[in-house]
């Protein structure tokens, strides 16, 4: 049995140490938007964010995760930063298929959480990972500048 | 009386067959324990490593080992007695392994590192074969070597092994602890450490003046092992070596890839947390020697602007860097660091190739400590690009890799 810590809430899951995050959240907690992509840390679609920080949560064993704090897609519309993230969103109309929009938005907020005023080259570095087969990217980054700018 | 007789013969036949089976027991419980030792010291050898194929059955041989003059296959070392060791004397496997000459005087080449398991004593050895005597013969040829001449001619190692093979036990040194001798012995006897991580002579033997100094090993490198802070393993403390041997790997100092993978899931991490401690204390004692790869620097990695604007450098972004991290500190895994290590200050790239192409994809380890392998995904200019910013970006080597160097690096194969 291990005890985690996600968006605020405790969750005790009966499950292996070495299963991934990922795999918790969507077939044992029923937390379905977090998406799987790859399942190799090569899309960026699973990212979630351990103590803030944006981890792929596909190669996360829940074992690392046991006494950090996890937050999800779930919850971000709870904080500031996650509010005018998804604001800027509507906005620019960012999304098309829409998959890979719950790891892009997560990647968004932890670059924005520690770098208020990212400039272009800290976003592209930032959002490097996060792969949109559709090509939103210029949306994407449009959308995280009109916050870093505001 | 007749009566009596019969139960006195009675009595006598099952105290001689009770004395019997409690022998029995004991000989049984001896023999059993023989095994015991034998599997152990098997494992600290790493016997299984050349004598079995991908695919094939654990000892039963025909690894291939490939040499500028041809190839040694490794033979069968299962019970079989036409076609591995189920005919063998003792004496002749304790030649094998401590002179290389086995069974009908045949000469061994140094291939099979008898050259370090003659320090073994005979009990020792003795063990093992009553280990490999338990295991299930498997009935598989040998390959025949392909050597070129002269080099087919066996009876050269005679003179070779009459300049290079000292044939001798290991001589505990008193003046060091029984923790220390025990590393040294295992270090430099069964273990064969030296075998990959020494350089060689143009003899092929054993540069003993530069003993763990680091070699080049099927397209990998075996890094400096020695003492050396800056080349060896100095900066590890007796916790990361003893970690690195448990779990593959020491955060930031390195992460067992290429043979030396193999090497920790078949051998090292098998050995009792003693043992590793004091292989431990041995390697931090050993002659220092500065050669080799060096350790990246980490002075200003995290303070250092990120600029993604050549291929190398958006490659790394694209591929690499959620795990990996800019600063190199790793995202999410104590494994993923490369801040520091010489894998990124190698100028030639050896094992920062070797992980690319062959990824660290061991399904036994974490998924945290997995990497995909990027041979198919990325094209040698590709490859080639990310390799040398990485070296430009985490080390100090000055190193740049080109898309012929990625091309060589893939036609090498690896058991």
């Amino acid at each position: 049995m291990h005890t985690l810590s996600i968006n605020g809430n405790e969750q005790q899951v009966d499950v292996p140490g070495d299963m991934p995050l990922l795999w918790v959240l969507r077939d044992v907690l029923g937390m379905t938007g977090t998406k799987f992509g790859c399942g190799i840390a090569q899309c960026g679609v699973c990212t979630v964010h351990l103590d803030g920080k944006a981890v792929r949560s596909c190669v996360l064993p829940i074992s690392s995760a046991v006494g950090h704090e996890i937050s999800t897609i779930e919850a971000i519309g709870e904080t500031e930063v996650g509010q005018k993230v998804q604001a800027s969103w509507l906005e620019h109309e960012v999304v098309q298929c829409g998959y890979c929009q719950s790891g892009q938005i997560m990647s968004a907020v932890a670059l924005l959480e520690k770098q208020p005023d990212a400039d272009d080259a800290a976003i592209d570095a930032a959002m490097a990972g996060n792969l949109c087969r559709c090509a939103t990217y210029t949306r994407i980054r449009a959308a995280i500048k009109s916050v870093s700018q505001a | 009386m007749n009566t009596l007789k019969n139960i006195l013969v009675l009595l006598g036949l099952s105290l001689v067959s009770g004395g019997a089976m409690a022998a029995g027991t004991d000989t049984q419980a001896s023999a059993d324990a023989l095994v015991k030792k034998g599997a152990y010291l098997a494992k600290a050898a790493d016997c299984v490593a050349c004598h079995t194929t991908k695919k094939g059955k654990p000892f039963a041989g025909g690894v291939e080992f490939e040499l500028p003059f041809g190839s040694l296959f490794s033979p069968n070392i299962t019970p079989d007695v036409d076609t591995g060791i189920g005919a063998w004397t003792d004496d002749e496997f304790v030649s094998a392994l401590q002179e290389g000459v086995g069974r009908d005087g045949k000469h061994y080449y140094p291939a099979f590192p008898y050259t370090s398991y003659s320090l073994m004593p005979r009990d020792e050895i003795l063990a093992i074969k009553a280990y490999l005597f338990s295991l299930p013969a498997v009935k598989q040829a040998p390959i025949e070597n392909t050597l070129s001449f002269p080099f087919n001619q066996r009876w050269g190692m005679f003179f070779w092994n009459a300049l290079f093979l000292d044939n001798q036990r290991y001589e505990p040194d008193s003046k060091q602890s029984a923790e220390w001798n025990r590393g040294a012995y295992l270090v430099q006897g069964p273990g064969h450490c030296g075998e990959c991580h020494t350089p060689r002579t143009i003899f092929q033997s054993l540069d003993k003046d530069q003993a763990l100094a680091g070699a080049p090993i099927q397209g990998w490198q075996a890094y400096n092992i020695s003492a050396d802070p800056l080349y060896g393993i100095g900066a590890w403390s007796v916790e990361d070596l003893t970690h690195y041997m448990a779990k593959g790997y020491a955060s930031g100092h390195g992460f067992a890839g290429g043979p030396m993978a193999s090497v920790v899931e078949h051998s090292l991490s098998q050995l009792t947390p003693q043992d590793q401690k004091a292989i431990a204390v041995y390697l931090k004692s050993t002659p220092a020697h500065s050669s080799g790869i060096a350790r990246a620097t980490t002075d200003d990695l995290s303070a250092r602007a990120v600029v993604v604007d050549d291929l190398g450098s958006k490659i790394f972004a694209e591929a690499c860097a959620a795990c990996h991290r800019w600063d190199g500190e790793g995202n999410q895994s104590p494994t993923a660091k490369l801040a520091g290590l010489k894998t990124v200050n190698d100028p030639a790239a050896a094992n920062l190739l070797g992980v690319l192409l062959n990824g660290h994809s061991n399904m036994g380890s974490p998924v945290d400590q997995r990497m995909p392998n990027f041979a198919k995904g990325y094209n040698d200019q590709e490859l080639a690009a990310v390799s040398s910013f990485v070296l430009k970006h985490f080390g100090q080597s000055g190193g740049v890799v080109t898309p012929e160097a990625v091309a060589e690096r893939r036609k090498v194969k690896s058991h």
